[in-house]
């Protein structure tokens, strides 16, 4: 089978389409956050979920409505006709379809090294771990600094550690981990807002949604605006539950300084001896940036702006997103 | 408010535009290379500009339907293919579909769509070995396909009628 009759198949056209309608998305998602003004993250979000969600179902999706969709005379009709460019040959030899599959493969090498293996070698070493996690005793002053807060509170496990980490679990038995290092090195309120940042990824992560997206997000492996949208929702996500313990403790300055005691402040630099060393320094600096991005608002008063639901801006980026993606075959 | 109208217009002028930049990429292969498909106005022109050297096309022709085909399309790249459709004049509905190419997958009657095939048969069509296939369409009228290989060119004909004037006119095809 050659490269075009492959890009004829069901799975070759689903392929395809989901890598426009995923460009198209993102163009018109993002220029709708702009044109709006949108700074509520979970707003932003809402809207940048178009484009995760959309493209993975849309071809289907419009076959069933539509099968003679996939005819000639719609074709022709279309406003992009992706075969016209994958049937193209520049100057009669090399045919555009190869340049399009190095993208598709560079954009899932990028996925793989910067996401899936990440994920695995954190699980990996989390497993390895020797920390021994035990419930604050009752003098702790752990229990005295969290105690006021106005929610209510999951379990809370402390252990051992010099490395300041703050983290939480999902599920039936929610919980938030501290190391010994992170409750030194934050002030009390600091701990509290860290603790409470915690508590609204445990409140929202009840929602399967995030996992639901994190799948979609894996089956559009190939396709690079898929990429930079699923990291700008999870740092959406980073904002919403900013904006959550902000409300619950009322301090966003706390907030910021936690984060600030938090972000590596090695990673402004990246170094390496080797491939893998300067991997790890480039996801460094990249958390670190988010991190920046995230002590900045805190520091505007962003998090405190009211912005309504956002509905109806939504509707309208999702109708044009469906409408225009229709028209790209 | 005044707020929320410019966020719309501004927003519809980005839809536009992107709207805009689609047609133009769309447009810039045909640009590059004419030999994708596209619409020719005759039979005369797809052999002259494509170079492509056998059209197949019915001697024996149906008086119900008109000729010329109403639309005839074409392609040289990524593998030959001619499309014509003949339409009824009293009703302007397409009623047949002709096409040649060099891939058998590729295949363009769309426009008369199969809601049921109640017979597939093989059909020995003066020598050639087809496949005959009979049922009904959308509004349920009866339809019919046939389809065989010549000199490794796919032609597929889809009509909406009875199998037996198809076949008539998938002779009048072949010397």
């Amino acid at each position: 089978m050659d490269i075009s009759s492959f890009f004829n198949t069901y799975p070759g056209i689903h392929i395809v389409q989901a890598f426009l309608h995923s460009l198209t998305a993102t163009v018109i998602a993002d220029r709708s956050i702009h044109a709006w003004d949108i700074k509520s993250p979970l707003i932003r979000q809402r809207v940048r979920l178009i484009v995760i969600f959309v493209p993975i179902f849309s071809y289907p999706l419009y076959q069933l409505i539509d099968p003679g969709r996939s005819s000639i005379s719609f074709r022709l009709g279309a406003l992009l006709d992706s075969n016209r460019w994958l049937s193209l040959e520049l100057w009669g030899k090399v045919p555009v379809s190869i340049f399009f599959i190095v993208l598709l493969v560079s954009t899932a090498a990028l996925f793989l090294v910067q996401e899936l293996i990440p994920i695995l070698r954190h699980t990996a070493e989390s497993k390895q771990s020797e920390l021994e996690w035990d419930h604050p005793g009752e003098g702790s002053p752990v229990i005295g600094v969290l105690g006021d807060l106005p929610v209510e509170m999951p379990d809370i496990f402390i252990a051992e550690d010099a490395n300041p980490v703050v983290y939480s679990t999902t599920g039936n038995n929610p919980a938030v981990f501290l190391t010994t290092g992170l409750i030194d090195s934050l002030e009390p309120d600091e701990l509290r807002a860290a603790v409470a940042h915690e508590i609204a990824h445990i409140r929202r992560s009840r929602k399967p949604l995030l996992m639901f997206t994190y799948l979609l997000r894996v089956l559009q492996f190939f396709s690079p605006a898929t990429l930079v949208e699923f990291r700008k929702v999870v740092e959406d996500e980073e904002k919403i539950c900013d904006d959550s313990a902000v409300e619950i403790t009322g301090k966003p300055g706390a907030l910021a300084g936690a984060l600030e005691k938090l972000r590596h402040g090695s990673a402004d630099n990246i170094e390496g001896d080797n491939p893998a060393e300067m991997l790890r320094a480039i996801e460094r600096m990249s958390h670190d940036m988010l991190i920046r991005n995230r002590i900045r608002r805190l520091t505007r008063g962003d998090a405190a702006q009211a912005e309504g639901s956002g509905w109806l801006k939504f509707a309208a980026t999702l109708a044009a997103v469906l409408m225009i993606n229709y028209f790209i075959v | 408010m005044k707020k929320k109208l410019f966020g719309f217009l501004s927003f519809a002028v980005t839809v536009a535009v992107l709207v805009g930049m689609l047609k133009v990429l769309n447009w810039l292969p045909t640009a590059i290379d004419q030999s994708t498909i596209r619409k020719y106005p005759s039979i005369e022109a797809v052999g002259a500009k494509l170079g492509i050297r056998e059209i197949y096309v019915p001697s024996y022709f149906p008086a119900t339907l008109g000729w010329p085909p109403a639309e005839i399309l074409a392609q040289s790249k990524p593998f030959e293919a001619v499309v014509m459709e003949f339409k009824r004049p009293e009703d302007g509905e397409t009623a047949l579909i002709i096409s040649q190419s060099a891939r058998p997958e590729f295949a363009p009657d769309m426009k008369i769509r199969f809601t049921e095939v109640t017979e597939k048969i093989p059909y020995a069509l003066k020598g050639r070995e087809a496949l005959l296939e009979a049922g009904t369409c959308n509004d349920r009228s009866p339809c019919s396909r046939i389809s065989w290989d010549e000199d490794g060119t796919r032609i597929r004909l889809a009509m909406q009628s009875p199998p037996l004037e198809l076949i008539r006119i998938a002779e009048s095809m072949l010397r």
